[in-house]
């Protein structure tokens, strides 16, 4: 079949044919010029056949014009380019597209799948909770594979997407959705009371349907509203940008396809998507109306297309659906393209119309245009050529109202079928976020009703057909929500000023239409299910018999039904299907639509991108990192990091050959022997200044702080109000009133909040003031027998002799050239001192401290050593062996618990009877018999042995290390009654076998701290 | 004693050139977290004495020197040298001294990098005795200097504020989410626009990474006015 019959010369107002463009489908070369879309463009290359139906592999062509396509979906590019399901009516078409059908194989001309349809016995509308049920393995092993190997449409495309997508926020006070002439009108009227407007469409052109309908002075109209709009200072214009989603308070999401129509703005580096999430004060919905076709046998084949988009694709690109056409309709609207059609020169065999009688405007048009004209009639049936893939007649019967099965019926050649069963207003977005609808009589749909939000509808989206009525209606709403945001109209107003533009004619009045008289259903010979399917959702393979069948299972309410069947759902949202189901309903069960209601509308109106979800958050912006002052010299040492919250912390630095094992070893013993160095600047740092400063401490921490003294260092347990530990860290004393509290590194921002809110909610009478100061400061932990002689050589105003400078105390003061505070403080339990420089400095003293060490052997350390360190030492990690529900009695610690005090945060819950109550568990040591062997972490004991669960748990392990220092492993546990267990032997039940544990004193090195006091 | 090596958290980066703004790192601001009651008027005479200028009282604003006819030392109070600066004063909002309103009891006041410790000691001295809190937190934040006709567009794809809002003058300060960090603005300058994105240090190379992703020339955004009609 060669594609030439199908450009019809001298048609086509959007296409420029001195720009033939050259694209691929299924790997075949065909020709479309600029201004086609993909669909255009295959129509004028006579391919009816775009791909396979979702569950029976049915051939599938086009139906729609735009977005209210269901039927042909296509995967366009390549590779990781590649993306599925796209509407070929919505793709733009650029040279070299490459295009390809879905759901078919081998191939789309020869399915193997397609024995589905023959098999549609056993796949009636909710088939998946019938059928396939046992035996239970099968499903899983066996069924499943093979439905979703069968069923769904396009593949995902491989590797990783190559392109770019970014979001925005915009703020407007009024936004339009939709630019046909209602949205126009209204994005004018809203514009001229100052109001700033954004107006988006999902087409590359504005101006909607108006060329279909008022030709080309509807069309001169919208360009000259559109050029006005484009130019004005308070309005911006958005095309190819779909409202996916409305949601509370004029918060909508716009889907912006920004260079899917031109690659080479891909190849410049714009983003290929823009999701914008924009919020309005007001939103008026014009979006317009979709056209609903009616059901008759085999109306899913290639060739049967909605009576609008035979038109569009005619007037809009010179391309033909087809030789010889049949319109069908039970309106008026659809004789425009039947007089379309015959002016193109485009064969119309006949309309069937199915009213008995209708007189119109339009009727007597098409009369006088020579068109044959059959009322009282409907299409039957198709008959079709090989395999279902194209049309060769249609099969017409006489039609009334409620008439049953078809007896006689007559033959008429065919290629392709217009139909059009009336319109439905577009009121998803309406419906998004609760807006309610009302059935309309004479439209036969629902239009909106009321909704909550500052949103109105406007135009063919309200249920206005005619077009100076949806002007009229766009000036009327965009008037109304300028104003509503705040804005004086234009005097005269813009709406008056709207009617007289229309009355002035440039918009050519409506022809008088006779009233549609509504057919959801027309009967076929035979019955429903037996070659006669009468698809209602044609995405989702939901027939009229399935409907009826859902009903008959007991599935009456509607929410049912489209469970049952999938019929509405998935990406399509059930645009064309919706209303044309619920006819079917109401006739099968003789109740009316308002009865059975509407089913959820849910966002997307259409599908969009991941991409564009993710926006620019990929890769390294995937998430925020924090790094400190030394990340980069980490970095260039090739040090492995873990992530500390949103901080990355050095884990530790292997050299050469080492795996991380024996880096850790070599970075502890260090430390031991001679000197290690540690980024300890993650942890949280907050000044604390105010007369009450002192009582506001001893309020906060369960020991007290008002008694320390200046220049002297405190560890501080912090409780919240249940008792339990949530932080802990050195505070210490810079001045009478001042004071620097130090704080987990996770805990830094939450503590810093936990203390404003005592102050501003509790204790306002207390001056004090909180200042985070995390950021400012590098600070880096010296451990180790050499430490002093290393911050010695440094030289600086600091004398670090062990009377001039005590264990737990701070001084300010100079060091290698830098100005620094220094804390004598140990998590080691070595001879320590933690060095703060402002962090600007941080990357110099790190090299320096390195350099003056060197003699004494310093290594850096990560935060793995450091954990074994304090592992050795018996120090507890707040999240390590606290979890929420640990008391400081619970890990040992009540010594740090204030008898004296009046009240501090968590006295009273440490009262309560079940935390003093004995069987608790407490923190202890283990030592496993086998010195080789680490306990896993989180490993429970149990108080007897069994071969496999239930087993009664005593406890669980908090930390567990290799301890290089003792050559031996060591751990700590939460265990009942812990502390009364001394020299008890644990077993703890692993998967594969039993570890024998003893438990000990927590603490494993140095129980006297005569290291740390050196 | 060897000098200490100053490294500023971008110090590595620079900004490419196929970008709608441009941007770069500002390393010689020295920055104090002034915290006091408002209400106090003890408290706003000290500071004032030593500014040379009131501090902003107003949510969202900050304050500069005053002209030079009307204050015999510009940039500089009774206590200080105006060390950042003659004549850079002037209501000009580029003055290296400023106070900007960060909460109902809390300001950044930002001078030159290398007279800070002399005006913290100021600060102190004058608010002894005074309920308060002054300290040096220069190093706690990155400033990103952003300017061009494209500063708030490219701020809008990060920032879901209505920066185009008429409210957002220069002088406007605002503490923000910017990506997914806290961050602050300071417009400087309107007309091309110049924007001081503050963030905390440890975030700066996502902040910057984050600018560089939406800056671009080739995702620039013409909004509102002068655009091509879609037809």
């Amino acid at each position: 079949m060669t594609g030439k019959p199908y450009r019809i010369p001298g048609r086509g107002r959007l296409i420029d044919r001195a720009k033939p463009l050259s694209f691929t489908f299924d790997g075949k070369r065909m020709q479309g010029f600029a201004g086609d879309t993909l669909a255009s463009a295959l129509l004028a290359n006579g391919q009816r056949l775009i791909g396979r139906s979702f569950k029976y592999h049915r051939p599938r062509g086009l139906v729609g014009l735009g977005s209210e396509e269901m039927n042909g979906l296509v995967g366009v590019g390549v590779g990781a380019r590649h993306e599925p399901n796209l509407r070929a009516t919505q793709v733009e078409l650029y040279d070299g597209l490459a295009a390809v059908s879905q759901n078919r194989w081998p191939s789309l001309e020869f399915d193997v799948g397609v024995v589905n349809n023959r098999l549609s016995r056993i796949f009636p509308g909710g088939f998946y909770y019938k059928t396939f049920m046992w035996p239970r393995a099968l499903w899983k092993h066996l069924y499943e594979p093979i439905i979703r190997r069968a069923a769904g449409l396009g593949r995902a495309p491989t590797g990783r997407d190559p392109d770019t997508y970014e979001q925005i926020h915009l703020h407007v006070d009024v936004l339009v959705v939709g630019a046909g002439v209602a949205g126009l009108a209204a994005a004018e009227a809203a514009a001229g009371s100052g109001a700033r407007v954004l107006i988006v469409d999902e087409n590359p052109r504005f101006g909607g349907l108006v060329d279909l309908f008022d030709g080309d002075e509807g069309l001169d109209w919208a360009t000259e509203r559109t050029r006005k709009l484009a130019a004005a200072d308070n309005v911006h214009v958005l095309p190819r940008a779909t409202a996916i989603g409305a949601f509370h308070q004029g918060y909508t999401l716009v889907f912006e396809r920004v260079a899917d129509h031109d690659p080479a703005l891909v190849r410049q580096g714009a983003p290929r998507h823009r999701l914008w999430k924009v919020r309005a004060k007001q939103v008026v919905l014009a979006t317009g109306a979709i056209e609903r076709p009616i059901a008759f046998a085999n109306n899913d084949r290639p060739g049967v297309m909605l009576a609008s988009a035979a038109r569009g694709y005619v007037q809009r690109y010179g391309a033909s659906p087809g030789l010889m056409g049949v319109v069908f309709a039970n309106n008026d609207s659809a004789y425009r393209t039947a007089i379309a059609l015959r002016q193109a020169g485009v064969g119309v065999a006949r309309v069937i119309d199915s009213r008995a009688n209708p007189k119109g405007d339009l009727i007597e048009e098409a009369k006088s245009a020579g068109l044959d004209i059959q009322f009282g009639a409907a299409i039957a049936g198709v008959e079709t050529g090989s395999g279902g893939k194209s049309i060769e007649a249609v099969k017409v019967a006489p039609y009334r109202s409620g008439s049953g099965r078809v007896v006689n019926e007559t033959r008429l050649a065919c290629d392709f079928v217009a139909v059009s069963g009336g319109w439905n207003p577009a009121v998803h977005l309406w419906c998004h976020n609760g807006g309610t609808l009302q059935f309309d009589d004479t439209l036969h749909a629902f239009r909106p009703d009321t909704h909550r939000d500052q949103i109105r509808a406007a135009g063919a989206a309200n249920g206005i057909l005619d077009t100076e009525a949806c002007i009229e209606d766009g000036y009327v709403a965009g008037g109304m929500a300028g104003k509503a945001a705040g804005y004086v109209p234009l005097t005269p107003s813009p709406s008056p000023a709207g009617r007289e533009s229309v009355a002035e004619g440039r918009v050519r009045g409506q022809a008088s239409e006779a009233p549609l008289e509504p057919l959801w259903f027309s009967p076929a010979t035979g019955k429903y299910n037996e070659g006669n399917k009468h698809f209602i959702d044609l995405q989702n393979d939901v027939t009229a018999a399935d409907l009826e069948l859902a009903q008959r299972e007991g599935y009456e309410s509607v929410e049912h039904t489209k469970r049952y069947t999938t019929w509405g759902m998935a990406t399509d949202q059930g645009k064309t299907s919706n209303i044309m189901g619920l006819g079917v309903l109401s006739e099968a069960t003789g109740r009316t639509i308002p009865e059975i209601g509407v089913t959820t509308f849910r966002p997307p109106y259409t599908p969009f991108s991941f991409g564009s979800i993710a926006g620019s958050h990929v890769g390294k912006l995937f998430l925020p990192v924090r790094r400190t002052s030394v990340f980069e010299w980490h970095k260039a040492q090739g040090a492995d990091f873990e992530p500390v919250g949103q901080w990355r912390r050095a884990y530790c630095y292997r050299k050469g050959s080492e795996d991380r094992h024996a880096a850790i070893n070599r970075e502890i013993l260090a430390v031991r022997r001679k000197a290690g160095l540690l980024d300890a600047s993650t942890l949280g740092k907050i000044e604390i200044k105010g007369p009450d400063a002192g009582e506001f401490l001893d309020r906060m921490y369960t020991n007290t702080f008002s008694t320390l003294k200046v220049g002297r260092a405190r560890y501080g347990l912090m409780l919240n109000e249940l008792g339990f530990i949530m932080d802990d860290g050195v505070t210490v004393r810079l001045a009478d009133d001042h004071f620097l509290m130090h704080t987990t590194s996770g805990g830094a921002d939450r503590i810093a909040a936990w203390l404003e809110e005592w102050l501003q909610t509790e204790w306002p009478s207390l001056k004090v003031y909180v200042t985070p100061v995390t950021e400012q400061w590098a600070q880096f932990a010296i451990a180790g027998p050499e430490a002093r002689k290393v911050l010695e050589k440094l030289g600086g105003d600091i004398d670090f002799a062990p009377d001039a400078f005590p264990f737990m105390s701070v001084k300010e003061g100079a060091l290698g050239g830098y100005p620094v505070r220094v804390f004598r403080i140990s998590f080691s339990g070595e001879l320590s001192f933690e060095v703060a420089t402002p962090a600007n400095y941080g990357h110099g003293l790190w090299e320096a401290i390195l350099a003056a060490g060197r003699e004494y052997g310093i290594e850096p350390y990560g935060t793995e050593a450091l954990h074994v360190l304090r592992a050795e030492k018996g120090f507890i990690v707040v999240g390590d062996e606290t979890d929420g529900t640990v008391t400081p009695d619970d890990v040992g610690l009540s010594g740090l618990v204030s008898k004296k005090k009046r009240d501090f945060i968590g006295k009273r819950s440490l009262e309560q009877s079940f935390l003093k109550t004995p069987g608790r568990k407490q923190l202890v040591g283990l030592l496993t018999e086998d010195p080789k062997e680490v306990l896993p972490d989180g490993a429970h004991a149990v108080y007897e042995v069994k071969s496999s669960p239930p087993m009664t748990m005593i406890g669980h392990v908090t930390s567990t290390y290799m301890s290089p220092t003792l050559d031996r492993s060591i751990a700590m546990a939460l265990i009942v009654n812990g502390r009364a267990r001394m020299g008890e032997t644990l077993s703890f039940p692993l998967k594969d076998k039993v570890v024998k544990a003893k438990v000990v004193e927590p603490v494993f090195y140095d129980k006297e701290g005569a290291r740390q006091n050196a | 004693m060897p000098e200490p090596v100053f490294t500023s958290a971008l110090s590595g980066r620079s900004a490419p050139a196929a970008l709608s703004v441009s941007m770069r790192e500002v390393v010689d601001r020295g920055m104090i977290d002034l915290r006091g009651d408002a209400k106090d008027p003890a408290f706003l005479a000290a500071v004032g004495s030593v500014l040379g200028f009131d501090l902003p009282l107003k949510p969202r604003t900050s304050s500069l020197p005053p002209t030079p006819t009307s204050s015999p030392s510009p940039g500089g109070g009774e206590c200080l040298p105006p060390l950042w600066g003659k004549g850079r004063g002037g209501g000009d909002s580029q003055a290296p001294l400023q106070a900007l309103w960060l909460s109902t009891d809390q300001w950044l006041i930002f001078c030159p990098r290398a007279g800070t410790s002399r005006l913290l000691a100021a600060l102190r001295e004058k608010l002894s005795g005074i309920h308060s809190l002054a300290v040096d937190l220069s190093d706690a934040r990155t400033v990103i200097r952003i300017e061009g006709e494209a500063a708030r567009t490219v701020l809008m794809k990060s920032v879901p504020l209505d920066l185009t809002s008429p409210e957002y003058r220069a002088g406007t300060v605002r503490r923000l989410r910017f990506g997914e960090i806290a961050a602050l603005i300071h417009i400087v300058r309107e007309n091309p626009d110049a924007i001081d994105l503050y963030v905390f240090r440890s975030y700066a190379e996502f902040a910057w990474d984050l600018l560089l992703a939406t800056a671009s020339a080739a995702s620039a955004l013409n909004l509102f006015g002068g655009q091509e009609p879609p037809l």
